[in-house]
């Protein structure tokens, strides 16, 4: 009876305490990106500042970052120095898009006299692009190969390495796609 | 002055010089539609809708997707930018003609099943519907298999060896225990209280 008893309670509790073991050091509010290993969705974007919209087709060619963020997010701060070190090292060989996501224009320009940008920022009018990429917060940043596929999906602020880790790997998403 | 200058040059001319000049063809109008719902989805399933057909449909159909941002509420009752910009979405794609269906399906692309209040019957969900049922059939199991099984009387009588003064404890106080010893004399029938010892094997 109680080896029967012991059998039960063991037989439920080992598959539960699996579960929670495996899923210990997992965020559960990160959920993966459906979009990953798909066609990164088209957009058109305005400029900071005016001028030509930006669309995906004119990312094709080269690996493309497309950086989420915002001027009232205090991570995007932290990140900002990153994404511009790395775009100003890779240089023309990667290109790095800011997207804007739910802020004002002028806000916007303000912030990047004051902080310099090494590249491209273009206002998401209705926030239609981060709806077709599934933005729920920012920073969120996007690793496109030079076919136009997303290749990753980074929540919240890039540090140095995993910048670098995700170019490495969009770069060679090149590669493979040729 | 100097600034402004320097902040034209960085904002407008920078993607000028850092994009491909050979494929800057669009025009502002182009400004999007629903170009990428139309590449996701293909061809609207649905008529156009319009007026306070258009309305009831967006708050129907936004009430079924969960807004990402928030707890628990859907993108028709959340106050949330986000939650606003998806139901004008929303609103855009049923006045382009697309079905209930494809617009979740187009939320879904983006968002992953997360985004469904109400996630469709299949694949791994098929447990959450099935796990409640099969805990209760596992339940009434284990008290059917208790209930069925109760102790024979054998089961619970004290061993032949154990002494009964063991078995039948009396209580410390003497008059109490003449009394105790009466009443067993009298309930069970045992010669003076005392349980007679077992006979045979």
């Amino acid at each position: 009876m109680n080896r029967k008893v012991l059998g039960f309670g063991v037989a439920l509790v080992v598959p539960l305490l699996a579960i929670l073991v495996v899923n210990l050091g997992r965020d559960p509010q990160r959920i993966d990106s459906p979009l990953i290993g798909r066609p990164a969705p088209p957009f058109s974007l305005a400029p900071v500042g005016g001028g030509e919209p930006l669309t995906l087709d004119k990312l094709r060619g080269r690996p493309a970052v497309l950086n989420f963020w915002a001027t009232w997010c205090a991570p995007c701060y932290e990140e900002h120095p990153v994404l511009q070190a790395s775009a100003r090292t890779l240089g023309p060989d990667v290109q790095f898009v800011g997207i804007v996501y739910e802020d004002q224009e002028e806000n916007v320009r303000s912030y990047l006299r004051s902080q310099g940008s090494a590249y491209p920022n273009f206002m998401d009018a209705g926030g239609r692009a981060a709806i077709a990429y599934g933005v729920s917060g920012v920073p969120e940043t996007y690793f496109i190969s030079p076919d136009g596929a997303i290749v990753d999906k980074f929540s919240g602020p890039l540090d140095a390495r995993s910048l670098a880790d995700r170019v490495a790997r969009t770069r060679a998403a090149r590669s493979a796609s040729r | 002055m100097r600034a402004r200058l320097g902040f034209a040059l960085l904002v407008g001319l920078t993607p000028a010089l850092a994009l491909p000049a050979a494929q800057a063809t669009s025009a502002p109008d182009e400004l999007p539609g629903i170009e990428d719902a139309a590449e996701r989805l293909g061809p609207p399933g649905a008529r156009p809708l319009s007026g306070a057909e258009l309305e009831a449909e967006t708050k129907r159909v936004s009430a079924l997707l969960r807004c990402p941002v928030c707890q628990g509420l859907s993108v028709a009752d959340s106050p949330a930018t986000l939650a606003v910009n998806m139901r004008n979405r929303v609103r855009e794609l049923l006045a382009a003609g697309y079905a209930e269906q494809q617009v979740l399906t187009y939320f879904e692309g983006a968002y992953g099943e997360f985004v469904r209040l109400d996630p469709p019957v299949r694949g791994v969900n098929w447990t959450l519907w099935l796990a409640p049922l099969g805990a209760l059939l596992l339940g009434s199991l284990v008290v059917f298999w208790m209930m069925r099984a109760p102790k024979a009387p054998g089961d619970v009588a004290l061993p032949a060896e154990r002494p009964a003064a063991a078995a039948d404890p009396l209580p410390d106080d003497a008059e109490l225990a003449q009394y105790v010893l009466r009443v067993r004399e009298q309930v069970y029938g045992w010669p003076g209280g005392v349980r007679p010892a077992k006979t045979g094997s």
